[in-house]
């Protein structure tokens, strides 16, 4: 496993800073950022980091990155008006963000015996081999067949945005705004769309998307370092 | 009786000419009232997504100016981080791929294919008490290691076969099932074998993390207690 890369950054930026007795100070927002994550690593969790600079989220606990997922794109996305743009301001970074509610809390299957009974002695199965094949007492899957892991979804974070986990980010241009316009108007006239909060956008490979599906849980504390 | 004569009649196609100003005039109102109004309603209705640069915010607390303090801070962070992150030998199990590591000083020793927790919620017909059967996430430590384990069924290993769960504690040591070794990371988890290798790097088990008879003595031999694992 290899030594955090905000560490070294800050190792350097430090050992720098020193050797010039003082004449440069070392980035405020990396140090910062290191004194984050010095707190988040005092508990024995699982935390993600989010480098811009490096376009990557890194699974990591106790300061050790555990795991590396690349980004396509970190974009910040909001649902405006078509013919208007306002820039939603940034929270302050870095900072830890936290999810409050993600796909990880209620994206479960259930199942549920219909009954019970007791189980047959040793010597009572081999005067019936068939009692449990077939049983209507075995576990009983949810009528729903259990889906694929998503590679879209948003993950609610405490500071009021969304993270949205995605393959790719949606399009920018004219015609591409112009086009989910029409899409998002039908679907609202329709009843079918909703205002969202802005939201941190990860586009990434479809298995990446899969893979930390499950990372995105209530609690799960994601460090957002300051983009350079 | 007059007999003056009558002024040439206008030929058709002279009237429909006169007429095609005014018709393509209301043509092209109509079409850029229909436009308009389309646009208008995108306007205010259709919210596509825009997206715009991931920039830097403001900083949350003034910007230190001493270069000196700001060093102190660093290195003070860097410690704290330091004496708490893995040292030695160390165990990270990755619950998506299912895959184990065995890494010592940083360097991988041994990787394995696994089992790891379904996620699935099962629920007690009885009382609707549930169990998720997740493999915990964070990190843990190897609490103790026993050779031939004997695994004491708790009640959801019967009730997910549909059975109640039997009075007589004696009705619950099964020996076989968790394989030559075990290694309990605590809360009931255990690191141990299987009956059921072609299942192995599928997400099939209770929570815990199942190995195939090799791997897991390989880790049986060089993990010893207090080693550290790191599930994610």
């Amino acid at each position: 496993m290899r030594r955090s890369v905000l560490t070294s950054i800050s190792i350097s930026v430090v050992a720098a800073a020193a050797a010039r007795a003082g004449e440069n100070a070392p980035d405020p927002t990396q140090v910062a950022a290191l004194e984050l994550e010095a707190s988040l690593a005092k508990r024995p969790a699982i935390y993600l980091l989010l480098d811009p600079a490096r376009r990557a989220l890194e699974v990591r606990s106790r300061g050790a990155v555990l795991d590396t997922i690349h980004l396509r794109g970190i974009e910040l996305v909001t649902q405006q008006p078509l013919l208007r743009r306002d820039v939603p301001s940034l929270p302050p970074l870095p900072a830890v963000w936290t999810v409050s509610n993600g796909p990880g809390d209620w994206d479960r299957e259930v199942v549920q015996p219909t009954e019970l009974r007791p189980e047959p002695k040793a010597d009572e199965d081999s005067g019936d081999t068939t009692v449990d094949q077939g049983s209507p007492s075995a576990p009983t899957a949810t009528p729903t067949p259990a889906r694929e892991t998503p590679t879209s979804y948003r993950a609610a974070l405490s500071i009021g945005w969304d993270l949205w986990v995605t393959e790719s980010l949606p399009p920018q241009g004219r015609w591409g705004l112009l086009r989910a316009a029409v899409r998002d108007g039908l679907a609202r006239a329709e009843g079918k769309a909703r205002d969202l909060p802005p939201a941190i956008t990860l586009a990434m490979s479809a298995e990446d998307a899969r893979r930390i599906h499950h990372l995105m849980r209530s609690g799960m504390a994601i460090l957002v370092a300051a983009a350079p | 009786m007059s007999t003056e004569p009558l002024p040439p009649l206008a030929e058709p196609g002279e009237v429909r000419r006169s007429r095609w100003p005014a018709l393509l005039a209301t043509l092209l109102v109509a079409v850029g009232v229909l436009c308009g109004g389309g646009a208008a309603v995108l306007a205010r209705l259709g919210r596509p997504y825009v997206a715009t640069p991931f920039l830097s915010g403001t900083l949350p607390v003034a910007p230190e100016i001493d270069p000196l303090r700001l060093v102190r801070r660093a290195a003070a962070a860097e410690r704290e981080i330091d004496k708490v992150g893995p040292k030695g030998v160390y165990i990270v199990v990755d619950t998506y791929r299912n895959r184990l590591r065995l890494v010592d000083r940083g360097k991988a020793i041994r990787e394995a294919v696994c089992s790891t927790g379904t996620g699935i919620v099962l629920r007690d017909p009885r009382n609707g008490r549930q169990w998720v059967f997740d493999t915990p996430m964070g990190e843990r430590v190897v609490e103790r290691k026993v050779a031939h384990p004997v695994w004491a069924k708790p009640d959801w290993a019967f009730i997910e076969e549909g059975y109640l769960p039997p009075k007589d504690p004696n009705e619950r040591f099964d020996n076989q099932s968790l394989g030559d070794y075990a290694l309990y990371i605590g809360d009931g988890f255990i690191i141990h074998g299987t009956l059921f290798k072609s299942l192995l790097g599928r997400r099939v088990t209770h929570g815990c993390i199942r190995l195939g008879d090799e791997d897991l003595e390989f880790l049986y031999r060089h993990a010893p207690i207090g080693t550290h694992v790191y599930l994610y």
